[in-house]
């Protein structure tokens, strides 16, 4: 198909990059957003403005809370048609309670697993969860979206598309197409070294474009590489279900091996049993960790078979020390606390695991690393972005001599997946301060209120790129800027007005993560009106150019 | 739109993006369940055998996307990954057919 090699890669980075950038620019940006999901909840929920606790009691505050958990009418219907005859009642055999914390967590996600009577796949459990504040044990209210944790954060890694599960194969087949347009763009160019130094910001917009787009794919190169890759990784269960299906049968003769050598049972034994205090088995791992010089606070805490003779509960220490999100696991038996297993050094691969996924996940208390990750993440924007740039440049003129739409309808698309989405991103966390407190469904709002603006800010976007049909820039870019920069600011007015959290009030208490999404929302508004403002002389520049030439023809 | 005929080029990248993509997963998925199968009889722990060939696999994928772009014989190219693809994932199930 191709002359050379190199052509192939060109052609092979120009169109899966243009196709699938736009996809990679939402996996991209709420990647970064992620990295302060947490923050962004405290921002968005200001009954959770508080400091990061600990795991609390489990005898004292956790039990009545995991008793009274019920799964809720949503996910029993979703359950329905994967079960033979009708849903029962109530759910009463737990397959497992747990509760994970980091420490940056003040409020507690607990979650607790049943078994389905008549279920078609008997493995499959229908789950409850609920969020509570772990001084009091009372919960949050059901309808409080955490924004950061459970809306940006899988819409990076599932578009939030949760159909077939196609959302998360759509962002799977991103990342392989970065890894592909990583590869194929060193071997594009071959003064990789020199490219690390090159931006001229004065040149045309296609060259500097292109310049910035070598620029932030050559300097962070190993970070893009290392988080798309990372990234297939973790989900590797579930692009290749191998080990559930064609190889399900070596998988259980794996977890029999297992059993035999931990003596943590698989399956219930039928046979009632007591809880004995869960506190004194927490106490007993902390006292083993602290013994192998490695003290520590508990990260996740599950109970397996709750009520059976067969019960045990799992222990594990947080890793905010540590690159791996949890780990040193200690299990006892429910019904009378002795020690049945101890978890093992890692073995050499488990240990690579643990270092490639915690660092993709980094649970870890190291603040300049978690900026470095944002960085990244927006270095990676830029290189997606002015790729998309570049496309449309390199094309827009030689189109609108042919009368071809291409270069406007994926500029387009640049404008709707950069600004747009900054646009809905706001709209969300204005949405979030301007609702009422105790509207129904207020999270289903908050998310209407997100897809609702990115959907206006892409027919926006369609109707104002109508220039580059002609050759010239979009002023759908300029607009956006300024929207994007006046909804910033409005969104940190409105945090003030609400909570009374103004900038003063928490930088003097120290309170960085409302304070701190305040701070980057407002430098995201300078920013933005810094680029409004360039990109209106620029129009201008070409205007007054123009004009001399239609003066000169004249004169 | 009109309901044109693919003419022949746009027909071929059509066959070679399928090519790699679709044959380039039957290998990477044959490549997993081979190396999760012998890695397991060899005497590795199921997980640590799954994860390295998962990891691995992935890379194998990535490898071969791009080869289908750069090889001349389309059909070829994906008869050997759909092929040897089919292979290992048959050489995993006989392995395992051995072990359990």
């Amino acid at each position: 198909m191709f002359a050379n090699f190199r052509l192939a890669m060109a052609w092979l980075h120009t169109w899966f990059g243009l196709v699938l950038g736009f996809v990679l620019m939402v996996v991209f940006f709420f990647g970064a957003l992620s990295v302060f999901d947490r923050e962004i909840d405290r921002w968005g929920i200001p009954a959770s403005r508080f400091e990061p606790q600990p795991m609390p009691s489990f005898d004292k505050v956790l039990k009545p809370v995991f008793e009274s958990m019920q799964p809720t009418q949503e996910s029993i219907d979703r359950m329905r048609p994967r079960v033979d005859g009708p849903m029962p009642e109530r759910y009463d055999t737990v397959r497992r309670w747990g509760a994970y914390t980091t420490h940056r967590d003040p409020v507690l996600g607990v979650f607790a697993g049943y078994e389905v009577p008549n279920a078609k796949d008997p493995d499959e459990a229908i789950f409850a969860s609920r969020t509570i504040d772990p001084r009091t044990g009372a919960a949050l209210p059901d309808d409080r979206l955490k924004i950061g944790s459970r809306f940006f954060y899988p819409l990076h890694y599932s578009l939030n598309f949760h159909w077939l599960d196609l959302g998360y194969w759509i962002v799977g087949l991103a990342a392989l197409v970065m890894l592909a347009a990583l590869v194929s763009g060193v071997v594009m160019h071959r003064k990789i070294f020199r490219e690390f130094f090159t931006f001229r910001p004065r040149k045309s917009t296609q060259r500097s474009a292109l310049d910035l787009h070598n620029l932030t794919g050559v300097v962070a190169l190993p970070f893009h590489f290392f988080f798309a890759f990372t990234g297939l990784v973790i989900f590797a269960g579930l692009y290749f279900p191998v080990t559930h299906t064609q190889l399900h049968p070596l998988h259980e003769l794996h977890e029999q091996h297992e059993e035999q050598e931990t003596g943590l049972p698989q399956d219930r034994a039928g046979v009632p049993a007591p809880l004995a205090s869960v506190d004194a088995m927490v106490a007993e791992a902390q006292r083993r960790w602290a013994s192998r010089g490695m003290a520590g606070e508990v990260g996740f805490l599950a109970l397996q078979h709750v009520g059976d003779a067969n019960g045990y509960v799992s222990i594990y220490r947080a890793g905010t020390d540590r690159i791996a999100l949890t780990g040193e696991g200690i299990h006892f038996k429910a019904s009378t606390g002795e020690v049945l297993h101890e978890d093992p050094p890692p073995t050499a691969v488990a240990s690579v695991a643990e270092f490639l996924t915690g660092l993709h996940l980094q649970h870890f208390r190291h603040w300049l690393l978690r900026w470095l990750y944002v960085l990244g993440g927006l270095a990676g924007c830029v290189c997606i972005a002015t790729g998309l740039v570049f496309f449309v440049e390199k094309r827009k003129r030689q189109h609108a001599k042919q009368g071809s739409s291409g270069a406007r309808v994926a500029d387009a698309m640049a404008v709707t997946t950069v600004t747009g989405m900054l646009v809905a991103t706001l709209g969300m966390l204005i949405a979030n301060r301007l609702l009422p407190e105790n509207l129904p469904n207020r999270g289903d709002w908050e998310q209407y209120c997100f897809w609702g603006a990115w959907l206006l800010a892409m027919a926006h976007a369609f109707w104002r790129t109508a220039p580059v049909a002609e050759g010239r820039l979009a002023p759908a870019w300029r607009e956006q800027c300024w929207a994007v920069a006046a909804m910033a600011v409005a969104a940190v007015l409105l945090n003030w007005l609400t909570t009374g959290d103004h900038l003063l009030r928490t930088l003097a208490a120290g309170y960085w993560p409302v304070a701190g999404v305040d701070l980057f929302m407002l430098v995201s508004a300078a920013l933005a009106a810094y680029a409004a403002r360039r990109l209106g002389r620029r129009v201008r520049g070409a205007a007054d150019a123009r004009a001399m030439v239609a003066e000169a023809a004249r004169a | 739109m009109s309901t044109r005929v693919l003419d022949p080029s746009r027909q071929h990248i059509v066959l070679r993006v399928a090519a790699a993509l679709l044959g380039g997963y039957a290998f990477a998925w044959g490549f997993i369940a081979l190396g999760t199968s012998a890695l397991f009889a060899a005497g590795m722990p199921f997980h640590d055998a799954e994860f390295l060939s998962s990891m691995l696999g992935i890379l194998a994928y990535l490898a071969v996307f791009l080869w289908v772009f750069a090889v001349p014989g389309l059909r070829r190219a994906g008869a050997v990954l759909v092929g040897a693809g089919a292979a290992m994932a048959g050489l995993a199930s006989l392995l395992q057919h051995t072990l359990v």
